[in-house]
């Protein structure tokens, strides 16, 4: 089974997706139980590969090569490295998770959990695929399902229903609504998500075009093209190309990123969205950005990086402040949850900017890590506001005595979202701080900031949504009492604190992958950490094993024109 | 150029699938006329066995690499046509599977629109062959006649007169210009097959007269600015005539087209690339964007058929042998994806009888399998992956960035997420609003029949496109002499321009 690990992981959500078109809506149980066994035998092949991982060999393991399409240069070709890895992991653990938070709903069961599992096994599919081709083909496959899940099972905003005017449904469906920012319904924020998404996801398909392109390959293998890497240097437009590859790459991924100021779709996107769509969309989706940026920026331009990243270290500053006071005076759970995490993913931007093993390394584990915080957060809101149908803080309060099992989730939540020691997020920001420290003081400086106001912000939550006066009108909401409803956190609990006490696995398959893609960016040989620990060097960054796939390349393709003739 | 007609019997093979055809027509309209107790159902049965014989043998013909001329170079059987004749006989197999319910809304006549169709079928099916100019006028109006015909076929409805009247009279002015154009390429070079145009040189009278035929075919594929016939025609001709409409003859004209652009005009290349440039940027944007305001969805339809257009034209803009197998892909990925949708909007129109997009509210609870099916459908003409669409869009930019067209490229893809916006309102409608009547909506059994086909097609060269590839690069290969070789491992100096 080992080799074919990363076949099953992608496929057992689709495969779980086909199966339920042929299962009838009237058998909910048949529906969830096919879902959760799709979800389940994903999550077992990741944490067999997470395991299975050996970070002494380094470079892409459980690689699978199909050819696709000869004539375009494209294979399915899928491989983890350190860094996809504990991604993959995340993806499958919330989608695990997020099936069960979703048990409840009844309305069109199978259909949401059919865009549930596509809109997963999409998100795995960009984490674990080494041609550009696919990367973008799973990418822009995951924002579709997003479109119906919010608009289907999501919910509007309290200020929406305030504005719905007499003639509401004309609006709604009028070309002007979607300038209509006041609104934030469901059908508004799917749209803008949408359409926003996809629009900076063009802007990187046109970067993607023009590597293919120049680098006169013909193939899509960012294996292959990462070789070519430097050659782009052809002046163009007052500056050199591999410039303007690079922006297009890196503004149009970082919109889902979101990098500041690109994020204004995010926090209407999360509050939108059902609880388990939020977890996904937050947990994994928003990673899809930065993890692409590394796959295809780092990769195939590192000297561009290096130059360039800088822009990255400014903006990231908006980001966390921005995030970080928009939530503190945010009076909707998912609104704070959600402005937290585009202010969390500043702290990943912080790590990338630096470009050193330490802080790099850190803002990985910082994206596994904020997956299972950010996760526990919206699936707990999510919680409450399938009991109360409220997302409003100051009209929630008191539900501890109501809902004792949540309020003690949400304080290891909140606890795992600040960082405290003994949750994997310490490991994680203490790296991007301690590696960052040296290049970027002031931005390090903000990042402190940042915490005591992810501090601020989440207590003022916890103490608005469980402490204080009880507002009679919810006396009807209950605790998560059931296996099934308890499950979720504490797969996620126990994640988040085990990886904090034990974190040296995930240290070192992360730092296997980080090591070469740093060693490449900034041409400085790593210190020999994870190697002298072990006991043997990394290899991956050796000259001749890197050049190897280009030479191969070379060896088996032919020009295009031959190969039609050959067709003819 | 003389005219001879001394061909061997064994000459007439390349000409069998449409002499065949011709013969089962003149059956079918013998059965119509002299059976009157003969159900008409049974008719669309007997037209689409036909058919289905003639595809048979086109694809024998295919396997068999089987290719020729014929009357002096005026009718061509490369394996292009063969390609081409296939796609038009698939295209009109379904759309007769599509009408067989619609067909009774028709007061008279019933009998012989299955003729007509058949009829237009067969004039595409000489259109896709013909390899000289006059040949192209003969066979275009020969296909255009029966169109006009089936266009106005809903007697007592206005919109279905006022739709026939102006794509008649338009139809007659564009094949006016083709004539004069024709007349103005004749006088010039004294040619009239492609292949012998390749060496003229290009004089004032002649861009004028190619630029008129090239307005004829922009008419008949319905680009910018040739345009205005499309929405009302559209919009008033009967639902399977519109889908027959939006691929059939688009496809035949572009087999023209690639005729007389990759090898009569191929010389000229610099001259006309900045022609349809312009024509493919002005068809995407100005499709897209008055999409977006349209209520119903035949009009919605028709606007996007215009952007799919100037899609397809970015192919033609490349100029290349790759350019030309994109433009094959993309067409395969758009007969299914429009059929498939213009076949949803015949079975809610059946049910409802409207074809307002207000109407698609609620269709998810109404009739969940019309609901999934369209969304499928929109989202491939969208070109989202993992559906057909993506790959033809994608495959079309390819080869357009090898020729370095980067200001079409990029206009290209923002028109993508422009189309995604009102694909995805008709989603809305369907998916996210609630039903005024929820009564569920039932399908006939061809209709079925025709979704499934547009379903497993989108599905199928979506997500494994090879075979598909294979054969558009295999039936485009008299381009790679002609053109030479695509240029691809270039490094330019600079990626200004396009």
């Amino acid at each position: 089974m080992g080799e074919y690990a990363l076949l099953y992981i992608l496929f057992a959500p689709f495969a779980g997706a086909l199966g339920l078109i042929f299962v009838s809506n009237r058998q909910p149980l048949l529906v969830r139980s096919i879902a959760a066994s799709a979800a389940f035998t994903s999550l077992i092949a990741s944490l067999y590969i997470f395991y299975a991982y050996d970070p002494i060999a380094g470079g892409f393991q459980f690689v699978q090569k199909f050819e696709w399409s000869r004539q375009l240069g494209i294979a399915l070709y899928l491989g983890v490295d350190g860094i996809g890895t504990p991604l993959v992991l995340a993806s499958s653990i919330l989608l695990f998770a997020g099936i069960f938070v979703s048990w409840h709903i009844k309305d069109r069961t199978k259909e949401f959990y059919i865009w549930l599992l596509i809109l997963a096994a999409a998100t795995i599919g960009v984490f674990m695929s080494l041609d550009l081709f696919f990367l973008y083909f799973f990418y822009e496959m995951s924002v579709i399902p997003m479109y119906l899940l919010l608009g289907m099972w999501g919910s509007h905003t309290k200020k929406y229903l305030e504005m719905t005017d007499p003639e509401g449904l004309k609006r709604r469906d009028s070309v002007g609504f979607i300038l209509n920012f006041g609104s934030n319904s469901k059908e508004y924020a799917a749209m803008k998500l949408v359409l926003f998404l996809s629009a900076f996801a063009v802007v990187a398909l046109m970067g993607i075009l023009l590597i293919y392109k120049f680098s006169g390959l013909n193939t899509f293998d960012i294996l292959v093209l990462r070789e070519q890497a430097n050659l782009m240097n052809i002046p163009a437009l007052g500056t050199t190309l591999d410039k303007i590859i690079w922006v297009l790459v890196f503004f149009g991924f970082a919109s889902i990123a979101p990098l500041w100021p690109l994020h204004s779709w995010s926090p209407v996107g999360h509050a939108a969205a059902p609880a388990a769509t939020s977890m996904l969309h937050a947990g994994v989706l928003m990673k899809l950005g930065h993890f692409s940026i590394m796959r295809v920026a780092f990769e195939i331009l590192p000297e561009t990086t290096r130059e360039l990243m800088p822009i990255a270290a400014v903006l990231c500053m908006f980001s966390i402040i921005y995030g970080g006071f928009v939530a503190f005076y945010a009076k909707d759970t998912k609104y704070v949850i959600g402005y937290s995490s585009s202010s969390h993913m500043g702290y990943v931007f912080l790590g990338m900017a630096a470009l050193n093993y330490i802080s790099l390394s850190g803002a990985v584990i910082y994206m596994f890590a904020h997956a299972m915080a950010t996760g526990m957060l919206f699936a707990m809101a999510g919680w409450v506001y399938d009991q109360t149908h409220s997302r409003d803080i100051p009209s929630l309060g008191g539900l501890a005595n109501k809902m004792p099992f949540i309020s003690a989730c949400f304080i290891v939540a909140c606890m795992a979202s600040i960082g405290m020691p003994g949750t994997v997020n310490f490991i994680a920001e203490i790296m991007i701080i301690v590696g960052s420290w040296n290049k970027y003081p002031l931005q390090v400086i903000v990042a402190m900031l940042g915490i005591v106001l992810t501090l601020a912000y989440l207590f003022k939550m916890m103490r608005g949504l469980f402490y204080g006066p009880m507002n009679q009108k919810y006396s009807h909401a209950h605790d998560a009492i059931s296996t099934v409803d308890r499950l979720p956190l504490l797969i996620m609990i126990s994640i988040s604190i085990g990886f904090g006490i034990f974190p040296m696995h995930l240290y070192d398959v992360v730092r296997s992958g980080v090591d070469p893609l740093v060693a490449r960016i900034t041409r400085v040989v790593p210190v020999a950490e994870i190697g002298e620990r072990l006991g043997v060097r990394g290899k991956s960054a050796t000259p001749q094993e890197a050049g190897a796939p280009l030479a191969a390349h070379k060896a088996t393709s032919h020009p295009p024109q031959v190969s039609r003739e050959g067709a003819e | 150029m003389t005219f001879s007609l001394n061909m061997a019997f064994s000459d007439l093979l390349f000409l069998l699938p449409e002499i065949f055809l011709t013969c089962w027509l003149c059956v079918v309209l013998i059965v119509d006329f002299s059976l009157p107790r003969f159900p008409k159902e049974r008719l669309a049965y007997l037209s689409v066995a036909g058919l289905l014989i003639t595809l048979g043998c086109l694809g024998w013909f295919d396997l068999h690499h089987i290719s020729g001329t014929l009357f002096g170079n005026m009718f061509v059987l490369d394996r292009m046509a063969i390609f081409f004749k296939i796609f038009i006989l698939g295209a009109t197999i379904l759309v007769i599977l599509a009408s067989i319910e619609y067909v009774n809304r028709f007061t008279l006549f019933r009998g012989e629109y299955y003729c007509l169709v058949v009829m237009a079928a067969l004039g595409m099916m000489f259109m896709v062959s013909a390899n000289d100019l006059l040949s192209v006028f003969v066979s275009l109006e020969f296909a255009t006649l029966g169109f006009y015909i089936l266009v106005s076929y809903l007697r007592d409805d206005l919109a279905s007169n006022e739709g026939g009247l102006k794509f008649f009279i338009l139809g007659v002015f564009a094949a006016s210009l083709l004539a004069y154009g024709i007349s103005l390429v004749y006088g010039e070079t004294g040619k009239l097959v492609f292949s012998e145009m390749a060496s003229a040189k290009p004089t004032p009278g002649l861009v004028i007269g190619f630029l008129l035929i090239c307005a004829s075919l922009g008419f008949k594929i319905g680009a910018v600015p040739f345009h205005s016939w499309i929405p009302d025609t559209y919009h008033g001709a009967p639902t399977p005539v519109t889908t027959f409409l939006s691929i059939a003859p688009k496809a035949a004209a572009f087999a023209i087209l690639l005729r007389l652009f990759l090898v009569a005009l191929a010389t000229f290349k610099p001259l006309w690339v900045t022609f349809l440039v312009a024509v493919s940027i002005l068809s995407m944007t100005y499709g897209n964007i008055v999409a977006i305001a349209q209520r119903n969805i035949k009009r919605l339809l028709a606007y996007s058929g215009i952007a799919q257009v100037g899609n397809v034209l970015i192919g033609l803009a490349a100029g290349t042998k790759m350019g030309s197998d994109a433009i094959l892909f993309y067409l395969l990925a758009y007969l299914f994806a429009n059929i498939g949708a213009f076949a949803v909007v015949i079975a809610v129109s059946q049910a409802i009888g409207r074809d307002e997009i207000e109407d698609y509210r609620g269709l998810n609870r109404r009739s969940p399998f019309l609901a999934f099916a369209m969304l499928l459908f929109l989202l491939s003409l969208a070109g989202v992956p993992p559906l057909a669409g993506f790959i033809g869009k994608l495959y079309i930019f390819v080869a357009a960035i090898h020729e370095g067209l980067y200001t079409l490229i990029a206009v290209g893809l923002i028109n993508i997420v422009i189309s995604m916006y009102y694909y995805l309102i008709i989603v809305k409608q369907m998916y996210i609003n609630e039903p005024v009547d929820p009564s569920p909506i039932g399908i006939s059994s061809p209709m079925k029949a025709v979704i499934y086909v547009g379903l497993a097609g989108t599905l199928v060269i979506g997500i494994y496109p090879q075979p598909f590839t294979d054969w558009v690069v295999s039936a485009t290969v008299m381009f790679a002499n002609v053109i030479g070789p695509s240029a691809t491992a270039i490094p330019p100096d600079s990626i200004s321009g396009g």
